[in-house]
């Protein structure tokens, strides 16, 4: 058996998965509707929190512990409906073509504030939700996509990095002028980075010193020439494939996310690095969006796996950060995960990080060099 | 003439029509009016609109009349990836055609077992084309089989390069759309009458001639219609140079995906679709003109 044929039987759709295919059913949503997000009333915030009914949770694919399913289930009256997505842009083309129902999403911090800008999301009522103030990191509050905490919750946390198998590359890359540099030199066409605009981009800009989020045209040209010039170098440009192409040693370095890189640190000799220079720190956040049947239900899933013990099932099962307070974590999740720098970076490795935040101005200059980069 | 009378007190009124065959009422067209107007014309329209629309903030549509989207194409890097495309698509049409001609001849003139064969052409259809061109990615993996026969055969070095280039997105193209190019040339095949063919030889001309004189005028049609319904969707190819091309060289296809998905700049993007709307419509009218004359020559 091939890698490749491995690469088609053991598809699992990592968090940001099978883009191609999501292409279709975004495209279908696109041309169904228009932008004006009817004002639909927010559903009545039951008191008291005993929820009941279904909750139709529409999030990543395989990105809640199996296990969580069962016991929220069991625990409370509420009964978990699931629909899956495969990007945030093809979210955001649901919620705007008009399609309703959904109790709680997952968006990634700066798609909650494109959402919330476009009256997309119910205000949160954090009463429902005693575990969420008592139990979050305090870094995990106030963050820029959504400053006053009014409009999600954190589910978890990760980074935008590299990864190299230390048994193809012995060079110990540490910063991205390194990734670059052995990108164009001895490891040509055995690299791979992910089919993210803003990842690829940002993370090339904070390499020559700029911010991940930088607007300027002239710092953007420099990125542009960068870009060109790696691109004769690249092996794929792809968010599903590397991870396994890593891992069959097809790929000795890719531009990726944190849990790609432990997921392929735990099957070969491989490390993930956060580069010296900084990159992208993203959150993924539970939000309410507009026209939620049953919001009570989900007051009672953040409440739920706010709970340190059922925050832990969630940990180990993902692999990304939690944003619980460490404290509480100890003792509860499996000590080599709380350990795992890849799961939980230093606070030192944390500040040099920054948030996605770009612009609509940003993204139309973003859109052109990506374009250019592929056609190079 | 439907509003003449009748010619003969005998013939009915209805279903009847001079020179033409039997006529049917109108109505039985309904659907398929209806149909189009719904999921044709109407998302058409909206693409129209779109297209002259501007983006603001991230992708809300201001419906204010303009044409900076048209003119923001006009930029030779859009052009660049125009042309490749249009590469891509008669490259890979004239290749289709060269595999596909002699297998379609093939079926028609000495396939013993034709609806066989003809279900053979079929079955990939039977099986999602996403999963058949994640298939490819194992046959065209250097370590798989296929290689080892190849370099066997002495046709691929030790470590092919394939993957993630653009000769596997031709591989896939051709490999995707061969039964559109096989179907219609054996429909057109399948009508002809060989003993034309050997009368010619007969007469004096040689298989080559025969071929050009006979097999070639009467093939024509459904190499013509082969060849359009290959290269129209190549143009507006997506999925191929995705996987198999590891989505490093970009087409009209993708580069429009980028504009809905991952830009989410909709009036650019319905913009670019606009376009590429246009130039199909010029081809679909050459095609009209040359089957029109040809069906002048054969008469």
């Amino acid at each position: 058996m091939t890698d490749y044929t491995k690469l088609v039987l053991d598809q699992k759709y990592s968090r940001r998965g099978f883009i191609a295919a999501a292409g279709a059913s975004a495209f279908l949503a696109a041309c169904g509707g228009s932008t004006d997000s009817s004002s639909d009333e927010p559903a009545g915030t039951a008191e008291g929190g005993t929820a009941t009914g279904d909750l139709l949770y529409y999030n990543w694919v395989d990105y809640v512990n199996p296990e969580t399913y069962k016991t929220f289930a069991a625990d409370t009256d509420v009964s978990v409906k699931k629909d899956f997505y495969e990007s945030n842009e093809e979210l955001q083309a649901k919620l705007q073509a008009g399609a309703r129902g959904f109790d709680l999403i997952v968006p990634t911090g700066y798609m909650v504030q494109i959402l919330a800008e476009a009256d997309l999301l119910q205000e949160l009522d954090h009463a429902e939700m005693p575990n969420v103030d008592k139990n979050i990191d305090p870094k995990f509050t106030s963050l820029p996509y959504d400053p006053d905490d009014k409009y999600s919750v954190p589910k978890d946390w990760g980074t935008t990095g590299f990864m190299y198998r230390t048994d193809m590359v012995k060079e110990n890359p540490t910063s991205w002028s390194e990734f670059f540099e052995l990108a164009k030199g001895p490891y040509s066409g055995q690299v791979m980075v992910l089919d993210g605009i803003p990842e690829v981009i940002g993370s090339t800009a904070v390499m020559l010193g700029y911010s991940y989020n930088t607007d300027d045209e002239a710092e953007l040209d420099e990125v542009k020439n960068q870009l060109v010039e790696l691109k004769p170098h690249i092996q794929a440009i792809t968010s599903t494939n590397y991870k396994q192409s890593m891992i069959a040693g097809k790929t000795a370095m890719a531009l990726g996310w944190n849990g790609d890189g432990a997921a392929v640190a735990a099957e070969v000799p491989a490390e993930y690095v956060i580069a010296e220079e900084g990159g992208e720190f993203w959150v993924d956040a539970y939000s309410i969006p507009v026209g939620a049947e049953n919001p009570a239900a989900a007051y009672a899933w953040m409440d739920y796996v706010y709970d340190p013990a059922h925050n832990a099932v969630e940990t180990e099962y993902t692999y990304y950060g939690s944003p619980l307070q460490r404290e509480l974590l100890e003792g509860e999740i499996d000590a080599k995960v709380l350990a795992n720098e890849d799961v939980f970076p230093p606070d030192d490795v944390l500040a040099k990080l920054e948030p996605n935040t770009v612009t609509p101005e940003g993204t139309k200059i973003r859109d052109r060099i990506w374009t250019e980069f592929k056609a190079a | 003439m439907a509003s003449e009378p009748p010619a003969t007190p005998t013939r009915p009124r209805k279903g009847s029509a001079g020179a033409g065959g039997p006529r049917y009422p109108g109505w039985l067209a309904l659907p398929a009016v209806l149909w189009y107007a719904l999921f044709f014309l109407a998302p058409l329209g909206i693409l129209a609109l779109f297209s002259v629309s501007e983006r603001v903030g991230f992708s809300e549509v201001a419906y204010n009349f303009n044409l900076q989207n048209f003119s923001d194409l006009v930029d030779p890097l859009y052009g660049k990836i125009f042309l490749r495309t249009l590469e891509l698509a008669a490259v890979g049409t004239l290749l289709t055609l060269l595999i596909g001609f002699p297998l379609a001849y093939y079926i028609a003139r000495w396939g013993r077992r034709k609806s066989l064969l003809l279900l053979l052409i079929i079955v990939p259809f039977w099986t999602s084309m996403l999963i058949r061109t994640y298939a490819w990615l194992i046959l065209l993996d250097p370590g798989f089989a296929t290689f080892d026969v190849l370099r066997w055969l002495h046709l691929a070095g030790e470590n092919p390069e394939v993957l993630f280039t653009s000769k596997a997105v031709y591989i896939g193209v051709v490999y995707t759309y061969l039964p559109l190019m096989v179907l219609p040339i054996y429909a057109a095949l399948e009508r002809m009458d060989w003993s034309l063919v050997e009368a010619a030889q007969d007469l004096g001309d040689g298989p080559v001639t025969a071929f050009r004189r006979i097999t070639l005028p009467l093939a024509g049609p459904g190499i013509v219609a082969g060849s359009l319904l290959v290269f129209i969707p190549m143009l507006g190819e997506y999925l191929n140079p995705v996987i198999l091309g590891g989505d490093k060289t970009i087409y009209v296809g993708n580069l429009i995906g980028q504009q809905f998905l991952d830009s989410r700049d909709w009036p650019f993007g319905s913009a670019m679709a606009m376009v590429v709307i246009a130039v199909m419509t010029v081809v679909v009218l050459l095609y009209v003109r040359l089957v029109s004359r040809s069906q002048r020559h054969a008469s």
